[in-house]
């Protein structure tokens, strides 16, 4: 009996893993969009479109703490943070519409924009 | 509590808070918020299966405190914290069925339950949905990260056992 609940387990547990793999391939092949949301607790500061944007450096201040967000090139990046894990430095430019760049101590989100809007949009 | 048990329970605290801070050391090659190996929870998932569930608890929230005091990072408290008592909870209800010969096994759910948990408190404070994007990845390095401390786990516990009189 308890023994057939463990192996119930590892399957499960197998099951778990091959899901969060199969999570991450669609994840990272998701396609890139051109219009990109920065958002911050919650609220979009602002909506770029990168393919427009000219290159540019600024900062985005959160309390005591700020980011510096650079685009290039048609590209986003988090180029320097204040925080303790820089963990928004490392994910590097933002490349997949289904990952966005994250860095919890500031609440900072930076997102490709849902494509739905503008669907809906060109269909009205 | 007798002295003993207390006595115990402090150095397994330290010993788990000296593996979270040489942990800290390691720089991390995965630009993911919440991947980590979680190498301190080795002494987790150890008391989990040797002490009673108030005494882990007691445990783990002694060593996430002082641990993100140490560490500086106070506002990563919030989500580890919300990750401990998912995994713990579910730990306590799985030792129940997974007996300590399949310790990894447990361990597993353990890391996936914590990385369930940050994920909810990551979204809850930023208001963001998009950041389940990141939860695939997290289920696949909780996996790897739960085997492998529980695995570390399980080849200490004989270790232990002949260190440690019996007592109970």
């Amino acid at each position: 009996m308890k023994k057939s609940k463990t192996t119930l387990l590892i399957v499960a547990a197998a099951v778990i893993f091959l899901a969060g793999i199969t999570g991450s391939l669609f994840v990272l092949f998701a396609p890139k969009q051109s219009a990109v949301n920065i958002i911050q607790d919650g609220k979009t500061l602002m909506t770029l479109r990168l393919s427009e944007e000219k290159d540019r450096t600024f900062v985005l201040p959160y309390g005591d703490s700020s980011n510096t967000i650079e685009i290039k090139d048609g590209r986003i990046r988090v180029k320097d943070a204040q925080c303790p894990d820089k963990t928004c430095v490392h994910t590097g430019w933002l490349s997949s519409s289904a990952m966005p760049i994250v860095c919890l101590p500031n609440h900072l989100v930076i997102s490709f924009a849902d494509s739905e809007g503008e669907v809906d949009a060109v269909a009205e | 509590m007798k002295p003993r048990r207390l006595a115990e329970l402090a150095v397994l605290t330290a010993v788990a808070l000296i593996i979270f801070i040489i942990e800290l050391q390691i720089p991390n090659p995965f630009p993911i918020p919440g991947v980590k190996l979680g190498l301190a929870n080795i002494i987790t998932v150890y008391a989990v299966y040797h002490y009673r569930a108030y005494e882990t608890a007691m445990m783990v929230a002694v060593r996430l405190l002082l641990g993100s005091i140490f560490s500086g990072n106070i506002a990563a408290l919030l989500y580890s914290a919300s990750g401990s008592v998912c995994c713990l909870l579910g730990m306590l209800l799985l030792r129940k069925i997974i007996d300590e010969r399949h310790l990894w096994l447990a361990s597993v759910f353990g890391a996936v339950l914590h990385n369930t948990g940050q994920m909810l408190a990551a979204v809850a404070v930023t208001q963001t949905a998009q950041l389940f994007a990141y939860y695939p990845f997290l289920l696949v390095s909780g996996c790897l990260a739960g085997a492998f401390t529980g695995l570390c786990a399980q080849f200490i516990v004989p270790r232990l056992k002949k260190i440690k009189p019996k007592t109970k």
